[in-house]
C-alpha cells in the first residue's frame, strides 16, 4: 500500500479503523439535485461513497461529474471507472481531471457487458482491461508517468480500489486474481456482496494464506435484503451472485411486513460477522436506489458516529 | 473459414427491388461451407424469389452462377458474360467478395445477399462458432490456444471479469466463458503460472482500429 | 367460385415406405397427383421442394418410412428437417407453408396412404390455389 495516495479513506484504513462505504448511483439525467439527496442521506455514516459509471450499462450522469458534485458537499467520493466505454487515452484523461477536482479514490472495474444495458446497440471499447487500469493509475501516481512514458504535469495522487468476486467462478482462481490485482497496484478491494458467508471465509482463508490481506485492504460488500423475491432474483438473475437456499428460504419464512426488517436483520450478522474476520478492514454497503437505509444500518452495527 | 448468413427473403426482396433481371452469384468456397452463398442456396434461393415474384405479381429474370471464389480475379473473370446480362448482381459471397466484384464491374450494381459475420470453425455439424478476429498479433501461446481477444466478450487480456459463473459468460447462458475454458487448458497443460503473469494493455495497431489493412509480399510480385 | 378448384398434389416419396404401383386411387376429377420416387426420402433436396411449387403444385406431401425404421438410418430425419426448414421459406415466400407436409408411412400401408392424400386435398380446399402458379 502506497503512502503517496492522500484520501481520508486512505487514512481511516491505515491506522486500521474499520472503514464504512456506501454507494450512490447518479440519476438517468442532468439533475444534480438528486446527487445531492443521496449525499445528505450518507453524510456523517461512511467514510467514503462510491459513485458508480454508468452502472449495468444504463446510460448515466458520468460518475466524475457526480463525484464533483458530492466533493462539494463535503463527502468523500471513490470515482468508479469501467473500461467498457473509453479507450486508454479517454480514461487517463479522466483520471487526471478527477484528482484536479479533488476526487482521490478510485475503483477500476471492466464494467457490465453493454447488452445489458439501456443502449445495447453500441459499440464497446474494452482498449484495456480493469487489471491495465489499476497499474496505469499506479504509474500515474508513483512514477508520474502517463501509460505513454510521459512525465505528467502533476501526477493524479489516487488511493486505488478494484472490485473482487469471491462468488464467481473459477472459484479456485479468484485468489490468484485478487494476487494480480495487488501486483498491479491495487490498495483496497471492495468485494460482491456477501450473502453466502461461508464461501467468502474460505476465499479470506485462501487469501490470508497467501499474505495477501498484509498487501491490501479488504472490505466486504453486503446489501440489505427487501424480499424473498429479491432474494430469489439476485441468485437466479444476476451474474456472479450466490445467495445460498436457507437465507432465501429465511426471508420466505417471514410475514411481508416484516421482511424488509428481516433483510435488514441479516445485514446487521452479516456485518457483525465481517468484523470477526481477520483480514477484513471494512465493509461496502451497496443499498441500491435505498440509501436512505444506509443510516440505520450503520448506526445499529454500532458504527457510528464516524472517526 | 468466413461464417456469413444469407440475409432474410424480405430483405433480399426490398434490395433487389429495383432490378427486373438480376443474377444470382454463389461462392464455392467459405459461404459453401456455412451454408449461405453455394450453388446449392444459390438454386434454393432463385427459386425462392422466382416464387416470391410470381405471387407479389413482379416480373424477374434470374439467372444463377457460382464460381469457386469471389475474392480472386481469375475466377471473377469466368462470371463477366453472366454479369453482362443482368441489370444487378446478388452476390451471395462475404463482404469481401461483394466488393471484389463492384471493383471488376464497375457498371453494375452489386448487391449483398448475406451477411458476414465472423472467422470461425465448424464446431460440429451446423455449428459455427467464431474463433479469431484479426487483431493481427497472435498470443495463443500465452493463453493455451483459446483467444481471449475474440472469445471474451470484453476482450480481458486478465480475466475472468466477475460475472463468469458455471463455466458461462455472463452475456448469454450458452456462451462458454472463454477465461474459463482458459484456465482448465492451462491447469491441463501445466502451464497455471501464466496466469499469474500481468499481461499489459493489447497493441491495436495491428487490428482493424489501425484502419484497414494490407499485406504486400515483395516476393510473391514480379 | 366460377371455375372448379382442382388441386394438384405432388407426392415425393421414399420407395420402402410407398410404392405407386399399390396406389389404385385416381384423382379424377377431384384432384391431380404426381408421383416422384427417391431410393431414400433424405435425397428430398430443398430445392427439389420448391421447384414443386415453382412447377404449378399447390401442396406437395413427402412419405417417409417410420422413425427408426430408415434403411439408411437417419435418411427420414435429415427429410423431416429439411421439410421444416421450407416450410419456414413457403411463408417467408408468402404461400403458406401448411401447403408441404410430411407423414411418415409403413411400407405397404395403404390405408394410411390415402389418409394422408386425402387429408392434403381438404388442406388444399382449405388453402386455395398455389399464389405463385
Amino acid at each position: 500500500m502506497s503512502m503517496n495516495a492522500q484520501s481520508r479513506l486512505q487514512e481511516i484504513l491505515s491506522k486500521g479503523e474499520f472503514a464504512v462505504t456506501a454507494e450512490c448511483g447518479p440519476p438517468r439525467g442532468a439533475t444534480p439535485e438528486v446527487v445531492r439527496k443521496k449525499g445528505e442521506l450518507l453524510k456523517g455514516y461512511v467514510d467514503a461513497v462510491n459513485v458508480t459509471d454508468n452502472q449495468t450499462a444504463i446510460v448515466r450522469m458520468s460518475s466524475i461529474a457526480a463525484c464533483a458534485h458530492l466533493l462539494q458537499m463535503g463527502l468523500e467520493p471513490v470515482m468508479q471507472m469501467v473500461t467498457r466505454d473509453r479507450n486508454r487515452i479517454a480514461l487517463q484523461s479522466d483520471i487526471m481531471g478527477a484528482y484536479s477536482l479533488g476526487i482521490k479514490n478510485i475503483l477500476c472495474l471492466s464494467g457490465d457487458h453493454q447488452s445489458f444495458g439501456s443502449q445495447p446497440d453500441a459499440l464497446n471499447v474494452f482498449d484495456i482491461d480493469s487489471m491495465n487500469l489499476i497499474r496505469a493509475v499506479q504509474t500515474m501516481r508513483d512514477q508520474g508517468k502517463d501509460m505513454s512514458g510521459f512525465e505528467l504535469n502533476g501526477p493524479p495522487r489516487m488511493f486505488i480500489g478494484a472490485a473482487a468476486n469471491p462468488f464467481a467462478d473459477p472459484f479456485e482462481y479468484r485468489v490468484i486474481r485478487l494476487a494480480k490485482k495487488i501486483d498491479a497496484g491495487a490498495d483496497f478491494i471492495q468485494t460482491q456482496c456477501i450473502y453466502n458467508m461461508d464461501r467468502f471465509k474460505e476465499w479470506m482463508k485462501m487469501a490470508r494464506d497467501e499474505g495477501l490481506t498484509e498487501k491490501v485492504h479488504i472490505l466486504g460488500g453486503v446489501t440489505p435484503l427487501k424480499s424473498a423475491g429479491m432474494a430469489k432474483f439476485m441468485n437466479n438473475k444476476v451474474a456472479g451472485m450466490d445467495v445460498p437456499e436457507p437465507l432465501i428460504k429465511r426471508m420466505a419464512g417471514v410475514p411481508k411486513e416484516k421482511a424488509v426488517e428481516e433483510g435488514i436483520n441479516i445485514c446487521l450478522e452479516t456485518i457483525a460477522q465481517l468484523r470477526n474476520i481477520e483480514g477484513v478492514h471494512g465493509v461496502h454497503i451497496m443499498a441500491i436506489e435505498w440509501e436512505e437505509i444506509v443510516g440505520q444500518i450503520v448506526e445499529s452495527a454500532g458504527l457510528a458516529p464516524r472517526p | 473459414m468466413i461464417v456469413a448468413e444469407q440475409k432474410p427473403l424480405s430483405e433480399i426482396k426490398e434490395i433487389i427491388a429495383p432490378y427486373k433481371k438480376i443474377l444470382i452469384l454463389g461462392c464455392g468456397t467459405c459461404v459453401k461451407t456455412c451454408f449461405a452463398g453455394g450453388e446449392d442456396e444459390v438454386a434454393v434461393l432463385a427459386s425462392a424469389l422466382r416464387l416470391a415474384c410470381k405471387k407479389d405479381g413482379k416480373e424477374i429474370k434470374i439467372e444463377e452462377l457460382t464460381i469457386e471464389r469471389q475474392c480472386e480475379d481469375e475466377f471473377i473473370r469466368e462470371s463477366a458474360p453472366a454479369v453482362s446480362r443482368s441489370e444487378g448482381v446478388l452476390s451471395l459471397a462475404c463482404g469481401a467478395g461483394v466488393q471484389a466484384l463492384a471493383r471488376r464491374f464497375a457498371k453494375t450494381p452489386v448487391l449483398p445477399g448475406v451477411n458476414t459475420t465472423f472467422i470461425g470453425v465448424l464446431e460440429s455439424q451446423g455449428i459455427f462458432t467464431e474463433e479469431c478476429s484479426g487483431c493481427g498479433n497472435c498470443r495463443l501461446d500465452i493463453f493455451g490456444g483459446i483467444c481471449p481477444v475474440t472469445r471474451c466478450a470484453k476482450k480481458l487480456l486478465n480475466g475472468p471479469c466477475g460475472g463468469s459463473q458455471n463455466g458461462k459468460c455472463e452475456i448469454n447462458p450458452d456462451t462458454d466463458c472463454a477465461w474459463q475454458l482458459i484456465i482448465d487448458r492451462l491447469k491441463a497443460l501445466g502451464q497455471m503460472d501464466n496466469l499469474r503473469k500481468y499481461i499489459p494493455p493489447k497493441n491495436w495497431c495491428t487490428s482493424l482500429s489501425g484502419g484497414p489493412r494490407k499485406l504486400v509480399r515483395e516476393d510473391h510480385i514480379i | 367460385m366460377d371455375k372448379k378448384f382442382i388441386p394438384k398434389i405432388t407426392v415425393f416419396h421414399c420407395i420402402n415406405a410407398f410404392s405407386q404401383t399399390s396406389w389404385s386411387s385416381v384423382g379424377g376429377n377431384k384432384f391431380e397427383i404426381k408421383f416422384i420416387k427417391l431410393p431414400c426420402s433424405s435425397m428430398v433436396k430443398d430445392v427439389f421442394l420448391l421447384r414443386a411449387f415453382e412447377a404449378g403444385a399447390d401442396g406437395v406431401v413427402v412419405l417417409v418410412c417410420p422413425e427408426g425404421q430408415c434403411r439408411y438410418v437417419e435418411g427420414n430425419i435429415r427429410a423431416k428437417k429439411r421439410v421444416a426448414w421450407v416450410q419456414n421459406l413457403l411463408d417467408d415466400i408468402g404461400i403458406d407453408g401448411r401447403r408441404l407436409s410430411l407423414s411418415n408411412i409403413a411400407s405397404g400401408d395403404t390405408a394410411a396412404a390415402t389418409q394422408i392424400i386425402d387429408d392434403a386435398v381438404k388442406n388444399m380446399a382449405e388453402l386455395g390455389p398455389n399464389p405463385a402458379a
